[in-house]
Formats: C-alpha cells, structure tokens, sequence
C-alpha cells in the first residue's frame, strides 16, 4: 500500500513537471510564432509535431484531473482544466489535421475555410481556397444588395509645400480660412500656429459619381446617377492673392493637383461599414435572408459566412469569407467552463465565503 | 515627443501632475495630502476622459493614446480597491504608476480623434479591451509587489507581505486576463471567421496568459520555498504584457489584424 503510495505521489510529481513543461513550451511556441506571422504560425501550430504536443497536452489534463483530488475538490479548478481540455477537444476537431480525418471516416468533404466571390444580383456556390481549388457548396448564395456606408462628412486633406496639413470637413457650402477654421493636421497630431496668408477654400458642391459633360464650347461637371462611383469635391480656392481658382479633388487620385497650385488636395471618406444583403436558395428556395455586416455573420448550414471584403473600385461585388463551424460550439463552450471556472476560483468562492478545501 | 496644446492635453498634463504631486507628498510622509491629490489627479482624468469620449463619440479605446489614457485613470480606482479590500499596500507606486501611463499619452501618442473602422464596431470592443486594461493594472501592481520583495523591504501593520501580495495581485487580474482572451476570440470568430487567427497580438496575448498559468503551477508546486522566483513570474508577465501592449503594435516585426490599435 506504501510502495503503492509512493508510486502515485511519483507520477503526481511528474504530470506537475511536465504540465510545467507544456506551458513553458506553449509560451516558447507562442513567441517563436508571433515573430513567423499569422499564416506562418498557423502552419507551424498545424504540424505534425505540434499535433502531438497538442495531444499531449490534451492527455496530461485528464491524468491531472485522475490524479489530483485537489481539481475534484475544488470546483473552480476542476472547471478550468475540463474547459481547457473541451477547448482543446474543439481546436482539434477544427483543424486541418481534425478536418482530413473526420472526412476520411465519413467519406465527405467538407469546406474548411475559404472565401465566395458574389456579384451583384448573381448567385453563386463555389468556394475559393487560398491555393486555387474550388469546392462547391451544398447550397447556394445570391448577393441581392452590396452597399458601403460612409462616415459623414468626408474630409478634405490640404498639404502645403512646407508639408503642413490641414482636415478640413468636406460640408458643400462651408468655408474655410486656411490655418484659422481649420485644423492643422500634423504627424504627431499635435496644433500649430495659424497662417493667414494661405487663402481661403469653399466647398461646393460634393459628387458620388463626378462626370464631365460637354455643353457647347464648355465642360461642366454633373452629377451621374449611372455607372460606378467617382466621389469628388468641387472647391473654390481663393488665393491670398484675390485671385479665385475652381478645383475638383478626387477621391480615388489623393495628393492629384495641378502643377501651377502651390497646395495639394485629396478628398477622403472613412469607411463607416460595408453590408451585403444576401438569400441562401436551397432547392430552388429562399431559405435565409440577412444582411451580412462586419461583426454580423451569416450561419447557415454548418458554415458561417462573413463580410471579408469588397471591390474597392466600383462597389459591385462582395467578398465573403466562410467557414466551417465544426468545433465551435465546443470551443465556446470551453470558454464559458475556463471563464466560470476562474472567476468562482479567484473571485466568487472567496466573495461568497465558500472556501472549499481551502489547505 | 511632442508637447499637446490642446484641452485634452492640459487636462492629462494635470492629472500628471496631480499624481506626481501625490506620490512626492507621500514620500514625504504627508499620506492625507497625497490622498487627496492622487484623488485630484484621478477627478482631472476623468474629466480628460470624458472629453475624449465626447470629442470621438465613442468609448476611447480604439488607439495607444485612448488606451493609455485610460489605464492612467483606473489606476486610482484599483490602488483603492486593492488597498481597502485586498490590504495591498503600495498606494504611492500606485501613483507614480498613474503618471507613467499618463506620460505616453501626453507626450507620446498622436490624439488625433479617428473614426471607428467597421471591425472595432462591435458589443465586444468596449468589454475585450477594458477587462484587459483593468488586468494590466493590476498585473503591474504585482509586479511592482514582486520587485520590493527583491529588495527585501518587509511590509509593516495590517497589510500583507510582498509575496503574498503579488500572489493576491495576480488572483485578481488573472480572471480579467482570461476573459479579454475569450472575448477577443469570440469577437475574432464574428469579424473575421476564425476564433484563433494565430495573429501575432493573440500569441502574445496567449503567451503573458500562460506565464501567470505557469506561476500558479509553480507556486502549487514549490510554495514559498523560492519565493523570489516566484516573484520572478510576476515580473516576467509584466514584461510580456508591455511587450503585447507596445511592443506588438509599434513594431513592424509584428504586422498583422490588430495594427489598427496604434
């Protein structure tokens, strides 16, 4: 019973050793990862032998929770080791290693992760890898809408030859004096002394989409309510001088002036968010409608669907990412174990006096 | 560096100055005094808080400049909450280390107000990055605990010794340090798909995590047998911490999802 004992207390003392060395190892790797890079760390965490450190690391939790009457006693810690094992269990399941072996057993071949690219009033089913492979999905998505939202007002950016800078809000009918309304826009953020004898810049009229029209002998700028957009300013500068000038700054040829100006204008609009109304057709049928927003995916038969990107150019199609969620609701709901766990072992035992075992 | 001559600027420059003030006047053993000027300072870094939020209409949180600001200003509440509950005593590193995170944003950072770009518009923004300042602080306090146990300073009446100290530090931020990891999952799951990008914020994010992990392994394991090494924990977290604060965003050996946070 002694020799017994003693043996138990032996591989005790190792699992803490080498519970020890896995999280040192974990902290080494993390490090060694954050210097590789996402994509790089992502195929290092992925290898074969971090599979096994991984699987290691699954097996050394249990045997700590076997072994330990303190993690059966303690609910908090007992928490936190089973939500650190369901937190493994899920990242397994959802990873490349996990994906290639769920679909040899079942046959199936399921999508990963990768992105659709969607025109405007199309529909479309195939899913495009990073490496060029195409899988199709079993269902399809249709973009019915893409739009992208603007902070309001644009800002209008006026750089002097001596590199100072000046935003200014792009509101049609204001007016600026230079250095006095405006503010002066330096790297470090900070103010700088006024000057007066930079001239004065009236916004106006703004453009979604700027196009020239010939009327007689004179080209007129018009608004055009067809075709891609071309967001454009139209400024009156008057000089120190008196003299007025007429400028069109576009937004997408920031920094373009011309060659007799001494100021250099750019017309810039924030991004406030980009949405894609999309339908899933299964069958011929409208199963699902969302709006599908950065922070607001779409989950829909196993995969979630998120606004990656768009065409930045004319605004006509959305790129979205999808994944798969195997795992995830593990992975989640190892979070909550982990979460309850620490906070009733840190904080809530002691708050509500219950000290367990405490030794 | 550069001096900010704007109202937002004085009025960090004042709550500086109130905590700087409170931390001499502590030294000089004038402890009301210093109380009630670490007090000033906080009152004034709430106004310069509150100016902010109002100035960006958002939780200012987004940048290097917002986020300093505010860990400049949770200082205060967490030196008094550690003292009168935990009975941690280091009331004026507490101010001196208000002043620290105070000096960047003054001096360092740009404040120019930026817009919210669509993936910091979530629920999630405001609680992911507040849990992790509130662990900062109180991870630097224990740090700070650990570096006066080094010295070999004993701690005198009702307050805890040192390595006590730090170990009840970390007890308390290591629960917020949990959660902002989880929330910055979850949040990484809805805006870009993936609750583990393997980015490199996330790896140091899990790595200063794991360091406390394994000084709580290593304090189960040992006790108070190599108390200074267990200190030695503690500081090392801290150093991963600054690293994933300052060091991940300003380097550019580190680009990747979160170089927004600049």
């Amino acid at each position: 019973m002694t020799s017994e004992a003693g043996l138990k207390n032996k591989i005790k003392r190792l699992v803490l050793w080498a519970g020890l060395l896995v999280i040192l190892l974990l902290t080494g790797f993390s490090i060694y990862g954050a210097f590789r890079g996402a994509e790089s760390a992502k195929g290092f965490f992925n290898s074969v032998p971090l599979s096994v450190y991984w699987l290691v690391f699954a097996i050394l939790l249990i045997s700590a929770i076997a072994l330990f009457r303190r993690l059966l006693c303690f609910r908090g810690l007992f928490l936190i080791h089973l939500g650190c094992i369901v937190i493994l269990a899920g990242g397994i399941i959802g990873s490349q290693a996990g994906f290639k072996i769920q679909d040899k057993l079942s046959g199936t071949d399921t999508i990963r992760s990768g992105q659709m690219i969607i025109n405007e009033g199309t529909t479309e089913r195939a899913v495009e890898f990073g490496d060029g492979v195409i899988k199709m999905l079993p269902f399809a998505v249709k973009l019915v809408d893409f739009r992208i939202e603007y902070y309001q007002p644009g800002q209008l950016i006026i750089r002097t030859p001596n590199g100072e800078g000046f935003k200014i809000p792009a509101q049609p009918g204001q007016k600026y004096v230079l250095g006095m309304d405006s503010t002066p826009s330096t790297s470090s953020g900070q103010a700088s002394s006024p000057q007066a004898d930079l001239g004065s810049v009236e916004i106006v009229r703004q453009f979604e989409n700027f196009k020239l029209k010939r009327e007689g002998n004179k080209r007129v700028a018009i608004e055009d309510i067809n075709g891609g957009p071309n967001p454009a300013l139209e400024l009156l500068w008057k000089n120190s001088d008196g003299s007025e000038k007429t400028r069109y700054v576009f937004e997408r040829f920031p920094g373009h002036s011309n060659p007799d100006d001494n100021l250099q204008f750019s017309y810039h609009r924030s991004v406030k968010d980009f949405l894609s109304d999309v339908e899933v057709v299964k069958d011929n049928k409208i199963v699902m409608r969302k709006n599908i927003e950065v922070n607001k995916p779409l989950h829909y038969g196993g995969y979630l669907f998120y606004q990656q990107g768009y065409d930045s150019d004319a605004g006509r199609y959305t790129i979205l990412g999808v994944t798969s969620d195997k795992g995830l609701g593990i992975v989640f709901l190892g979070y909550i174990l982990l979460c309850a766990g620490v906070f009733w072992h840190f904080w809530l035992r002691h708050i509500f006096g219950d000290r367990e075992m405490e030794d | 560096m550069a001096i900010k001559e704007t109202i937002q600027g004085l009025l960090i420059y004042a709550a500086m100055a109130g905590y700087l003030l409170a931390f001499v006047v502590m030294l000089s053993r004038q402890r009301k005094m210093g109380r009630i000027l670490f007090l000033a300072g906080f009152l004034v870094g709430c106004a310069a808080l509150a100016y902010r939020w109002i100035d960006v209409r958002h939780i200012p949180l987004q940048n290097l400049f917002e986020v300093f600001l505010t860990l400049g200003i949770l200082a205060y509440p967490i030196s008094i909450f550690c003292n009168r509950v935990l009975r941690i005593g280091g009331v004026a590193a507490d101010m001196l280390i208000g002043f620290i995170v105070l000096f960047p944003a003054g001096f360092v950072f740009n404040a120019e107000p930026q817009q919210l770009p669509p993936a910091l518009q979530s629920w999630l923004f405001g609680p992911h990055v507040l849990v992790y300042m509130l662990s900062y602080i109180l991870m630097t306090k224990a740090a700070v605990q650990a570096v006066v146990q080094w010295t070999g300073r004993e701690m005198t009446g009702e307050l805890l010794a040192h390595e006590e100290a730090t170990y009840r530090m970390v007890c308390a931020g290591f629960p917020l340090l949990t959660l902002g990891l989880v929330l910055g999952s979850i949040w990484g799951q809805n805006a870009w798909g993936d609750w583990w990008g393997w980015d490199p914020k996330e790896l140091w994010s899990l790595a200063s995590w794991l360091v406390y992990v394994g000084y709580f392994h290593f304090r189960y394991m040992f006790g108070k047998k190599f108390s200074r090494i267990n200190s030695l924990w503690a500081v090392v977290g801290l150093i991963v911490i600054i690293i994933t604060l300052l060091w991940v965003n300003l380097s550019r050996l580190f680009p990747g999802l979160h170089s927004y946070a600049m």
